[in-house]
């Protein structure tokens, strides 16, 4: 009796999760398949990996955002945040009396330290004195903006390492940027927090119902503003990959990134009230995002209706979204 | 302990307007003439080292006061239009403006000369018809660089590096903006001069991060690339990590400004060549140019060119 | 052990005879996928009838209830209205044909004005703005009629207690030309006296020929205002009966399909020993009269009173799911200092709060998550959970409760009050606690749900756990608690040993200090 209801309910939550996550899939899927027939180029080695790079910054923001939202919150901050840490930690990397290694070691650990520092303001604040995050993180973007600028004197920091450069433009496999792994191994491992931790079923209840998972006598607080730091700290982690990108540090980029990963974010079927979605979707989200971009392009579209079909794409989507979870609904009834 | 902590995070908001005020009180002396300017964004770096060598200039020059406002972003032009109002409320003698909208700005412009402020128009032209409109003579004297002639300049320098048949890319700044169009024209020029075969011409918002996106899309679709034109060098710096990423060391690649992380590249060969333009010595030329026509040299009208230089390898040299 | 309370009220049921029927369903099915929400049901509805609908939870009524206004169309059997075919495509075609609905949970917006809100769908307009004099006179009118007279048609919902909410919503429903008016649980959260109150204007409306049909678990009223009953079991129907005919053991016997010993079960071989839980004055902000009382080991202790009487408020308090409280709690002789919920669970104090939606489950949730969700330390290692034990425990749980879901993976949201409610107490029942704090642990739940409930309620006292039943029923209380105390305007008005449980006098001390003030 008891193996049989489990092996049923395995079988549901296989269905489950094909309606729930790999429904997006099937629009990149769509998406792809057309780009490739469409663009003769687009499925070449170098076209794909291209993407795949292309998309590594925006998914690592857009899974600290994941975090977020799933509790019902939004940061705003994170572009300029991430300019921030990359003049923090861009002063470390071209520090003339560190040796490359210790400037590159300070530099990462800077980066994400300083991340994390304010997204834990962030959630402190909205936590402590119940601000919404959109206030909050709307302040913080001003702030980190302003201090990035201030320290640098709106200086383009240059001159990284050669090493760490190289780092930047290495290709596993011929397709795998080094960039496109970090990013991926960050979707796993939040992937594995959100799904198999205590830590993770506590986000997904507090984005469902605040007031019982205090009422069931758990410390709400400390689980919200963890979530804003861990969100701070991909961002961090973000800044690094930018910097290995680009070779460069600049208090003036990551203008709309924030919005780039709350689109990657709602694309992948995370509810902006919260208590719903998944990682898996956000990036699949970011795909679609780095996919139609690419694309678009290829089968040589010009700069203005590329933008108008990229925000119909992304609108569409999420219409087909509310499709799959009437769906979803039915089969659950 | 909550109070505790709203007054420690207050007082924390609060230090950087402490810290800023300072600069805020520097007192002006009995100083006969006044000058204001008013840039656009200080988070570009092009205005940043231009509010610095003016005041270094105002300060060894010691004739005039100097009174530097920046914005917070390029577009911002309601500051502006506040930063202009409260100059001439504070009486100055003259205002050096570089608009953020070109049509949008004439209005305070007029207010100023209206109330015997003079206006000098530097760095971006104020719209002709929107001059005539409000009574002002279209052609009002601007002390800015030629962008067109400038494109045409580093350009032209592309084409002989290429020579005819050689084909090429344009990565163009925002859409809407003047001197994105006239940058735009001047490549234009250059390539029909040079006979180059134009593969691609597409915006990316004057931004590092997009243009490196979009340089690695053009470089799949146009293998074949030999030379690309950049509207300023932050999107040149994009271009040239996507070349470098995808191993390409033939593409040759042009850029505007003379932003200071270029100067590497170009002595490294990783860039051909960008545009020199000298924020300080533009300003000068705009200050000096107002002092004239106070003292009734000069009128105003007409255009103070700014020179731009091309920047190769042997300029820095 | 069953105590009769009998409010005189004049009862004409039966006066009415051979009247027409207004709406006829015939052999109504309604199949949701993989569900057989209704199986072949016959109903009619006579003009000017209180009409009871009857059933356990997940029995079929909403089902019925919503097929009737709407919002579902049945898969087989027609409807007909006036002999004529009736078949709303949805609830504004229902609405137009006058087939009124007061939910359960009431469908106010609590910022605007009464009038407002009653006569949201069809503001009266001239030119096209409101006509807010028309509005207020109509609205003052129709609230005359439904007894909501002492309050102006501008004060906004939001200030007014249920009960007064609750004729707002039947105000709404009398707005248009309503002839059958559907009434889901109106007693649920309503006091002795304002149940006197709605059922004085049901009559009238019965009068006026207005047909309703009423929903309720409140076995007694049935023959107090029915005149006749229909009892669904399993989307099925059992039977339609005069009220008359009718006894409780006998309508119980319909719903749950099986007799049942008696409506409270109480087992006098659990005594209470020695004392486990003291507070000693506890007060909360807003309340500054301190309250003491003792709880005993294996003890069910009930509190009655009115509603604002300061009942959950204390609990809460007690709990510290409100930042501001103060006085001593003991536990075992020990003193406690509860700052939060986190702190009381972890002592072993937990509080079931009366509003399972929004306070208890996580709806969009499933079983196992609900379940585990108290104690997750149990169910993991080092921060990652282990899925075998947790549905080996929530499945102990299901199976201990006789919970009735799908599987354990179920949403909550989709089962039927009861089962909500049992995987509430399935929940603390999983981390165990010393004092269990129930409030209103039976509302809006099915007899049968009921009786299981006790019986938990039961289980725990015997194993020596103390236990505190917040409750507007008071018939439970006298039928289930050792002792009872009662709250009066934020004080403790009395305090009554079960030898001295008498209704009158707990309803006398719940009104004292009203009666004072």
């Amino acid at each position: 009796m008891t193996s049989k209801i489990t092996e049923n309910t395995r079988w549901r939550s296989l269905i489950n999760v094909f309606l729930k996550e790999v429904g997006i899939g099937v629009v990149l899927l769509v998406l792809v398949v057309a780009f490739s027939l469409a663009a003769p180029r687009f499925f070449s080695v170098l076209n794909v990996s291209n993407i795949f790079t292309q998309i590594s910054i925006n998914t690592v923001i857009a899974v600290g955002m994941t975090f977020v939202i799933l509790l019902g919150g939004i940061d705003l901050s994170v572009g300029s945040v991430l300019a921030l840490c990359s003049i923090i930690a861009g002063k470390a990397l071209t520090n003339p009396s560190l040796p490359f290694g210790t400037a590159i070691v300070l530099a990462v650990t800077l980066s994400i330290a300083s991340g994390m520092l304010i997204g834990f303001f962030n959630g402190f604040i909205s936590e402590t004195w119940k601000i919404h995050s959109f206030i909050v993180t709307l302040g913080m973007l001003n702030i980190a903006r302003g201090l990035a600028l201030q320290i640098s004197h709106s200086r383009t920091i240059f001159n990284f390492p050669q090493i760490f450069k190289d780092f930047g433009t290495t290709t596993y496999f011929e397709v795998f940027p080094a960039i496109f792994l970090i990013a991926l191994a960050l979707v796993v491992i939040g992937t594995i927090i959100l799904r198999k931790t205590v830590f993770g079923r506590m986000i997904f209840a507090i984005g469902n119902n605040e007031e019982s998972v205090r009422l069931s006598g758990h410390n709400v607080k400390f689980y919200k503003v963890m979530a804003y730091t861990i969100c701070g700290g991909t961002v961090g982690i973000a800044t690094i990959m930018y910097m290995l990108r680009m070779g460069i540090a600049s208090p003036i980029l990551g203008v709309g990134f924030e919005l780039n990963a709350i689109a990657a974010v709602v694309i992948g079927g995370t509810s902006m009230s919260g208590g719903k979605g998944s990682l898996i979707g956000t990036f699949l989200g970011a795909s679609i995002m780095g996919v139609l971009n690419n694309g678009l392009l290829l089968i040589g579209m010009g700069d203005f209706a590329r933008q108008i079909v990229t925000g119909a794409i992304i609108i569409l989507a999420v219409i087909l979204d509310t499709y799959r979870n009437k769906l979803s609904a039915k089969f659950n009834a | 302990m909550k109070k505790m902590l709203t007054l420690a995070v207050c007082a924390l908001m609060l230090t950087p307007i402490a810290l800023m005020a300072k600069d805020a009180n520097k007192k002006n002396n009995d100083d006969p003439l006044v000058v204001g300017l008013i840039m656009k964004s200080l988070a570009n770096e092009f205005f940043m080292a231009m509010e610095e060598g003016a005041q270094a200039y105002a300060e060894k020059d010691g004739t005039f006061t100097l009174k530097t406002m920046g914005m917070n972003s390029e577009t911002d032009f309601d500051s502006q239009v506040n930063a202009v109002d409260s100059l001439i409320i504070q009486g100055v003698d003259l205002i050096v403006l570089a608009p953020a909208d070109s049509a949008g700005m004439v209005a305070p412009v007029k207010r100023a000369i209206d109330a015997g402020v003079t206006v000098i128009n530097f760095d971006v032209t104020l719209d002709k018809e929107a001059l005539r409109a409000a009574g002002l003579p279209e052609e009002f004297l601007f002390v800015g660089p030629d962008n067109t002639d400038g494109a045409e300049m580093v350009g032209n320098y592309l084409g002989e590096a290429l020579g005819e048949g050689g084909k090429v890319f344009i990565l163009e700044g925002n859409p809407g903006a003047d001197n994105a169009k006239q940058r735009k024209n001047g490549f234009m020029k250059a390539i029909k001069t040079h006979g180059l075969e134009l593969l691609a011409s597409n915006t990316a918002h004057w931004e590092t991060e997009e243009a490196n996106t979009l340089m690695s899309n053009l470089l799949t679709k146009h293998p074949d690339v030999q030379g690309v034109m950049c509207a300023n060098d932050s999107m040149a710096l994009g271009v040239v990590r996507a070349l470098e990423a995808a191993g390409r060391e033939d593409v040759l690649v042009v850029g505007f400004d003379n932003i200071p992380a270029v100067k590497e590249l170009i002595l490294n060969d990783k860039m051909l060549a960008t545009v020199h333009m000298d924020g300080t010595e533009m300003a000068v030329l705009a200050f000096n140019a107002g002092f004239e026509i106070i003292e009734g040299k000069r009128e105003n009208l007409g255009w103070v060119q700014s020179p731009l230089k091309l920047a190769n390898k042997a300029f820095f040299k | 052990m069953c105590y009769p309370i009998d409010f005189p009220l004049s009862h004409e049921s039966g006066v009415l005879m051979a009247a027409n029927k207004i709406i006829e369903l015939k052999n109504i099915s309604l199949v949701f996928p993989g569900v057989r929400a209704l199986d072949g049901v016959d109903l009619s509805i006579e003009e000017g009838e209180i009409h009871i609908l009857l059933g356990e939870n997940g029995a079929g009524k909403s089902s019925l209830v919503k097929t009737l206004c709407g919002v579902y169309t049945q898969t087989g059997g027609t409807m007909l209205m006036d002999g004529k075919e009736y078949a709303p495509r949805n609830p504004l075609t229902a609405i137009n044909s006058g087939i009124r609905v007061v939910y359960q949970e009431f469908n106010l917006l609590p910022y605007l004005s009464i009038a407002e809100n009653i006569f949201f769908e069809k503001l009266p307009k001239k030119g096209c703005l409101v006509d807010f004099k028309k509005l207020y006179s109509d609205a003052a009118a129709i609230m005359a009629k439904v007894g909501l007279d002492k309050v102006s048609p501008k004060t906004l919902v939001e200030m007014l207690g249920v009960a007064q909410m609750q004729l707002v919503e039947i105000a709404k429903a009398l707005s248009g030309h309503s002839r059958i008016l559907i009434l889901d649980e109106p007693t649920a959260t309503l006091m002795p006296d304002e149940i006197n109150t709605l059922f004085e204007l049901l009559m009238k409306l019965k009068a006026e020929g207005v047909s309703i049909i009423y929903i309720s678990h409140r076995l007694n009223e049935i023959f107090r205002i029915g005149d006749r009953v229909t009892v669904l079991r399993n989307g099925q129907l059992v039977a339609t009966k005069k009220a008359s005919e009718l006894d409780i053991p006998s309508i119980v016997k319909m719903m749950v399909g099986r007799n049942m010993e008696s409506e409270y079960p109480f087992d006098e071989s659990v005594t209470p020993s020695s004392p486990l839980l003291e507070v000693k004055n506890l007060i909360y902000q807003g309340n500054p009269h301190p309250k003491s009382f003792t709880l005993r080991k294996g003890e069910i202790l009930g509190i009655a009173g009115l509603v604002g009487s300061g009942r959950t408020e204390t609990m809460r308090a007690l709990f510290g799911a409100d930042t501001k409280a103060a006085g001593q709690i003991f536990l075992n002789g020990e003193e406690l200092h509860i700052t939060s919920p986190k702190n009381a669970v972890e002592k072993g104090i937990c509080l079931l709060t009366e509003d399972r939606k929004q306070q208890g489950l996580i709806l969009e949730m499933s079983c196992v998550e609900n379940t585990t969700i108290t104690d997750l330390k149990s169910v993991s290692f080092r921060g990652f959970l282990n899925r075998e034990k947790e549905t080996e425990a929530t499945e102990k749980q299901i199976s201990e409760m006789n919970i009735k879901t799908p599987g354990i993976n179920q949403k909550t949201l989709h089962l039927s009050g009861g089962n909500q409610q049992k995987i509430l107490i399935g929940k603390w029942l999983y981390r165990d606690s010393e004092v269990f704090i129930f409030d209103e642990p039976t509302r809006g739940i099915d007899v049968g749900a009921k009786y299981e409930i006790y019986l938990l309620l039961w289980k725990l006292a015997s194993m020596g756990r103390g236990i505190i039943m917040v409750s507007s029923d008071l018939p439970e209380l006298l039928g289930v608690c050792h002792r009872i105390l009662v709250f009066s305007d934020g004080k403790i008005t009395g305090e009554l040993d079960r030898k001295e449980f008498d209704p009158e006098s707990i309803l006398k001390l719940s009104y004292s200090e009203y009666l004072n003030a």
